[in-house]
């Protein structure tokens, strides 16, 4: 315990990073008309795919017109 | 002047507005950090895992703070390359797709202007970035395995970073110069990778190649001495820099008025 303790620290922020990351996916994926292909589909690989689900999105995902 | 500030911020604002503001330096932040931390975890990780048969020996030898902070910068040479060329593909062929460039250019709008304005908004992304990534992994290097001195850090920081420049000044070339974004962004990945592993292969012959840049910020944090050709390389990528930017100018003039 004393040893995770320790470690916390270091691992908590990028854990805060890849939820941000999710989190601002979330939003838009919300917010957005339309996406490339289905909206369920880009829900489910944002949120269960862990840091690359919304790189992904947000590369191919957005349609920018 | 007063023209080139409204298109930048335009494209200021787009950046804002899809959010790329936002993910970019948090993707490039955690790529930085991962790399030291796995380093650091990876014994503790075999020995919790276990399995391996009694009596054997693995020694994982930690890195060195400088070998720590060269991981990043790896990392940043794959997946940090794919994530500039794939985001900026679209940058003018997108637009272009759209028709948002012909409305843009409808009034009396340099397409230098047009050009610079996009890349100077690119430029300021990747490097913020960019340094976000590598403050990251020189933090938690300096945490796990020792502080490198940040004046070191800063030098092959501003080294290794012409080289992304550079990178993302070909995306944009490709992207005025074709029409799809998706060849585009595999045009320029393909040219950064064919460029290293030529450089790398004949680095004796091309020691002033940009893809060598990589090299010397590395050869640097190690050895603290700057390798002879670093200036040449530098000078090198800062023209070539340039000169893509005026040729993607020109092909993007051509362009449009063909049709």
């Amino acid at each position: 315990m004393d040893a995770l303790l320790e470690h916390l620290p270091l691992i908590v922020p990028l854990v805060i990073v890849q939820l941000l990351l999710m989190i601002i996916a979330v939003i838009d994926l919300i917010r957005i008309e339309k996406t490339n292909g289905p909206k369920w589909v880009w829900a489910l690989v944002v949120v269960l795919v862990n840091l690359i689900g919304p790189i992904l999105y947000f590369i191919f995902g957005r349609r920018n017109d | 002047m007063n023209l080139w500030f409204v298109l930048f911020k335009k494209e200021c604002l787009e950046m804002v507005r899809n959010f790329k503001v936002i993910w970019v330096p948090l993707t490039f932040l955690f790529l930085g950090a991962i790399d030291p931390l796995t380093a650091y975890y990876m014994p503790k990780i075999v020995d919790a895992l276990g399995g391996l048969p009694e009596g054997t020996v693995i020694e994982i030898p930690l890195p060195s703070p400088g070998e720590s902070l060269l991981m990043s910068v790896g990392q940043f040479d794959t997946l940090g390359v794919l994530i500039i060329a794939l985001m900026l593909m679209g940058t003018v062929a997108g637009e272009r797709k759209s028709g948002v460039a012909e409305m843009v250019l409808v009034k009396p709008v340099p397409v230098g202007f047009y050009i610079s304005a996009k890349w100077a908004a690119a430029l300021i992304l990747v490097w913020l970035s960019y340094f976000a990534g590598m403050l990251a992994s020189w933090y938690y290097t300096g945490i796990l395995f020792g502080w490198i001195p940040f004046g070191e850090f800063l030098a092959c920081f501003f080294i290794y970073g012409l080289w992304l420049t550079f990178v993302m000044t070909m995306t944009i070339f490709y992207s005025s110069l074709l029409k799809s974004p998706g060849l585009a962004g595999f045009l320029s990945i393909a040219t950064a990778v064919v460029l290293g592993f030529v450089s790398s292969g004949f680095s004796h012959w091309i020691k002033w190649s940009p893809a060598l840049l990589k090299t010397y910020a590395g050869e640097y944090l190690l050895k603290s001495a700057l390798p002879d050709a670093t200036v040449p390389a530098l000078l090198v990528t800062a023209g070539a820099i340039i000169a893509l930017l005026i040729f993607s100018s020109a092909v993007f003039r051509k362009k449009e008025l063909a049709g």
